[in-house]
């Protein structure tokens, strides 16, 4: 049955009802309408749906959405803001994630599916590490999965957004 | 228009065989010109209009291809549908601005797909090469008719007019685009064949196109203008469809592909309120407001329905048995290739290098499972919003399973899944589905496949067992060449849906309604293939068997193993065993595979691709194996091993470097060079991620992926049981682009950069082990039979 709870997305607080079985996947697509997290698997395989959760990436198809309770949700939308409080400037959030600035200039997206997994995973990455080697962000991301095959652009964008975070651009 | 509007001066202007007709509006009143754009009159009336009255757009006006607005931007409208390699929104574009005259920059809306929005339909195979010419005329004849217009306007002949940036300028004045069309309703009629429905409309004539020496937008990196949505999360996806009373489904399918159903099961009313049941024949489906509510609900009710037992697949186990035995009643047919006397050829030849070549079923295996929203409303209209590569055949299709008239549907496409190939007939799956269950409730249904389900009910891309042969002469020479292609039918377009609930499941692909073809099944066989690379070799001949899919025949509901076509089809699969045949007739003859395939060519631009590849790969001119090559012991070996592939007027040439470990049956590929000559390259850094991700699809295919299935249904239904490739196993991978402007065609990437790593990473094990793989994948287990034999 469903029951009223309080999550935070985003840097927002939302009630939302929900059973407390219901994954935090169908909570943000239906109820938050947030659909950069996408539905790819509901086996925690692929990666499509991932969000951070208290900055590290998790699988929210199979992640219940009472487990989230007190903690922050961040999703793809919410990366520009999450950058903005990362160097403490708050008051002004960029239109763009560094990293989302690279997938533009890199062009990596194909069909797009799996992307917003990759880049929420590679926020993750650099959030703890700033310059991460070939070899870090291949481990980083062996867990998502990309069918229209972009991973050598995937690795080029992570590198540039790296430069570019490096510098606090 | 307003009643207070009259028309004068009209006038009619043959524009190298389109028509313009251009009529003045003067308002009667006050004097003042009524600003309308070249569109207004064509598209906004149909727009206008109600589902269900004609809802196709007039091809032959100029209109319903574009509008250039007041402010000199321009919409493009194709029914092509962008699948993610940037063919519309960047490629059509940058064709279209190129014959205009116009920056990239201005085209700032582009309308793709919707059937009710834009003029041609057509399918998304062949993107770059016919569908592209389209939008080429369209731009070259609405050129011509806005210089003639300009040359009235300015009193300067048309000779002496030059266009730059959306502006016209001689005689020392100048006009834009957008003053032209303003204030006058352009109606330029322009030439189209076809059927919107089938294979789409095709713009005729010839109007003088820009010569690609002066191309300044095409060859430029423009980016695809899906990016900045899907980076940001504010893509539209198929998925995000939420409409007013719409309701979840989800379908409970049979557990096999011949199961009819005996008893639905029951819901606990307590724990499923608001679950509805569906039953149509052998289709069943929960439906409840809540998405996840219908998740459980299906689980639950699977668990509880029964269904007969059908066991009438071979088992992919006994695939080559089945490939080897299956009934090939229908003649075997000569395709592509069929020069001189091959039969004369092998009995004259000193040797004869043969081989047989098999591949498995593999999976099209998009990330996202198949979607689709459906809202067929009480008076017979339906809005299906989808993301198919074929926007009107699906229309068709869903007339046939609503019993309606194609007038009365319309087809939104947004953004998908990449699902490379598998929808190019119209359905990628859940289509059929959600317009039955719309039917049926009265209400929007969006039906979201889970991923078990896309893997085992989607269609697959086919399997092959190729039987090859070359004659050699005592000078080692090529002299002759034959192939028996085996393999089941492909090309099933029919909504599955349809076929589980009874209902008229679609058409073919030339429009007639789906009947059996051959011997009782649905095998719309195959009729591309290779195109013959060696042409000093004059007696070549290419034979095709088509059998039934699997199960086919038997299935109630004629559903069995289905197959539809996958990026590069047929061609990947043939090419595979022709290149990997050659490779053996060049090792027979003790020959390097680059210099032995030179020998047997007068293609410059194969022999060019050739040997741009031996620069940029840094390859090692000698015959393969390798004289180090080992099959044996835990020390990794080394190989190296190329192939080509012509397709669709593009050549192309890979190599490979990779490392067998005999021990483990390890293979890794190293490094991958893949050479491309298109044509005229339209968006270089668009074509290079292209080629870069079709290369990763090629290698992942000839390293990891296998449909498994038992005599009842797939088996591979998750990530797991169907490996594809990860990021730790990406090799180094260049691509080389041969831009080649004096061919005067575009071609894409999308198609062929996933046919070549298997050729080249077949050769190469042979070159770093001594032995021939000549079946896929180089998973560990059949690397080590490989080895062993």
């Amino acid at each position: 049955m469903a029951s009223s709870l309080k999550i935070k997305v985003n840097g927002l607080v939302h009630s939302v009802s929900a059973s407390l079985d219901t994954p935090l996947l169908y909570v943000l697509h239906n109820e938050l309408h947030l659909h950069g997290p996408r539905f790819g698997c509901g086996l925690a395989q692929c990666g499509a749906c991932s969000v951070l959760l208290d900055g590290k990436e998790i699988r929210s198809c199979v992640t219940p959405v009472a487990a989230v309770s007190g903690k922050q949700v961040t999703t793809l939308e919410g990366l520009p803001a999450l950058w903005a409080q990362q160097r403490g400037t708050t008051g002004s959030v960029p239109a763009l994630h560094p990293l989302q600035q690279a997938w533009i200039d890199q062009q990596v997206p194909q069909c797009g599916y799996c992307q917003n997994g990759m880049i929420i995973q590679a926020a993750d990455l650099l959030g703890t590490t700033k310059n991460p080697t070939m070899l870090q962000i291949k481990q980083a991301m062996n867990g998502h999965l990309c069918r229209c095959g972009t991973y050598t652009a995937v690795i080029e964008a992570i590198q540039q957004a790296a430069r570019s975070m490096t510098k606090g651009a | 228009m307003s009643a207070i509007e009259k028309r004068t001066d009209v006038e009619t202007i043959d524009v190298f065989g389109a028509t313009l007709t251009r009529r003045r509006f003067v308002q009667g009143a006050g004097g003042m010109v009524v600003g309308l754009s070249v569109v207004a009159a064509g598209v906004g009336a149909k727009k206008a209009a109600a589902a269900g009255s004609g809802n196709s757009l007039d091809a032959t006006q100029l209109g319903s291809w574009l509008t250039i607005n007041p402010d000199n931007t321009i919409t493009m409208r194709t029914g092509k549908v962008e699948m993610g390699q940037g063919s519309v929104t960047a490629a059509y574009a940058q064709i279209l601005a190129e014959e205009l005259n116009v920056p990239f920059s201005q085209i700032t809306q582009i309308v793709y797909g919707d059937t009710d929005r834009t003029p041609d339909g057509g399918i998304a195979a062949g993107f770059l090469g016919a569908g592209a010419n389209n939008l080429r005329l369209v731009g070259a004849y609405t050129y011509q008719a806005l210089l003639s217009l300009a040359s009235q306007q300015l009193g300067v002949p048309v000779g002496s007019l030059s266009a730059q940036g959306g502006v016209i300028s001689g005689g020392g004045k100048n006009v834009t685009y957008g003053q032209l069309v303003s204030g006058s309703q352009l109606n330029l009629t322009i030439p189209v064949t076809g059927n919107l429905l089938v294979g789409g409309l095709t713009v005729t004539g010839s109007p003088p196109t820009k010569p690609p020496s002066q191309y300044t937008v095409v060859g430029t990196s423009q980016p695809m203008g899906s990016i900045p949505g899907i980076v940001t999360g504010t893509a539209t996806w198929v998925g995000n469809i939420r409409l007013p009373g719409m309701l979840h489904a989800r379908m409970v399918k049979p557990p096999t592909f011949g199961s009819t159903l005996v008893s639905v099961g029951q819901l606990d009313k307590k724990e499923f309120p608001n679950t509805q049941i569906v039953v149509k024949g052998n289709l069943v489906a929960v439906l409840d407001p809540e998405e996840y509510t219908a998740v459980t609900a299906a689980a639950e009710l699977a668990g509880k329905t029964k269904w007969t037992d059908w066991s009438d697949l071979p088992g992919s186990g006994n695939l080559v048995n089945f490939l080897r035995s299956a009934d090939y009643n229908a003649a075997a047919m000569t395709v592509n290739t069929n020069l001189g006397q091959p039969s004369a050829a092998f009995a004259s030849a000193a040797k004869v290098v043969s081989a047989t070549y098999v591949r498995p079923y593999f999976k099209h295996a998009p990330i996202g499972p198949s979607v689709a929203v459906a809202d067929v409303r009480s008076d017979g209209t339906a809005i299906v919003w989808a993301h198919t590569q074929a926007p009107q055949p699906l229309r068709k299709m869903l007339s046939y399973v609503l019993q309606t008239d194609p007038s009365n549907i319309v087809v939104r496409i947004l953004d998908g899944s990449g699902h490379y190939g598998r929808s190019n007939p119209g359905p990628d799956g859940a289509e059929a589905d959600a317009a039955i269950l719309s039917q049926i409730v009265g209400r929007p249904v969006r039906v979201q496949w889970m991923r078990q389900e896309d893997m085992a009910w989607a269609v697959s891309s086919f399997p092959q067992l190729a039987d090859m042969k070359v004659a050699l002469d005592a000078n080692n020479n090529m002299t002759g060449f034959q192939a028996d292609y085996h393999q089941t039918g492909r090309y099933d377009g029919r909504g599955l849906g349809a076929l589980l609930a009874g209902l008229p499941p679609g058409a073919l692909e030339d429009g007639s309604p789906a009947v059996p073809q051959v011997n009782g099944h649905y095998s719309w066989v195959a009729t591309a293939s290779t195109v013959w690379p060696y042409d000093k070799v004059t007696n070549a001949v290419e034979y095709q068997h088509n059998a039934a899919p699997p199960g086919q025949v038997s299935s109630p509901y004629k559903a069995g193993l289905r197959i539809h076509s996958s990026r590069t089809p047929v061609q990947r699969q043939a090419n595979w065993a022709l290149e990997s045949i050659i490779n053996e007739a060049a090792a027979t003859a003790g020959v390097d595979a680059i210099d032995f395939r030179a020998r047997h060519t007068t293609d410059q631009r194969l022999l060019n691709v050739m040997n741009t590849l031996k620069t940029a790969h840094g390859w090692q001119t000698r015959p393969s194996p390798n004289p180090a090559a080992k099959a044996t012991g835990s020390t990794p070996m080394t190989g190296r091993g190329m192939g080509v592939m012509l397709r669709s007027g593009g050549h192309w040439a890979a190599a490979a470097d990779i490392t067998v470990v005999p021990s483990t049956g390890k293979v890794t590929v190293n490094k991958y060079t893949v050479v491309l000559d298109p044509g005229i390259v339209i968006n270089p850094m668009q074509m290079k991620r292209i080629t870069e991700g079709g290369s990763v699809m090629g290698i992942s295919e000839a390293l990891y992926e296998e449909l498994a299935f038992n005599k009842r249904t797939v088996t591979s239904t998750d990530w797991v049981s169907y490996p594809i490739m990860r990021i730790m196993d990406l090799p180094e991978i260049n691509v080389v682009l041969v831009n080649n402007p004096s061919v005067g065609t575009y071609n894409g990437a999308g198609e062929g950069s996933n046919g070549l790593p298997q050729l080249a990473i077949t050769a190469a094990f042979f070159d770093a082990t001594g032995k021939q793989a000549r079946s896929l994948p180089l998973r560990p287990r059949n690397v080590k039979a490989i080895l062993a034999a």
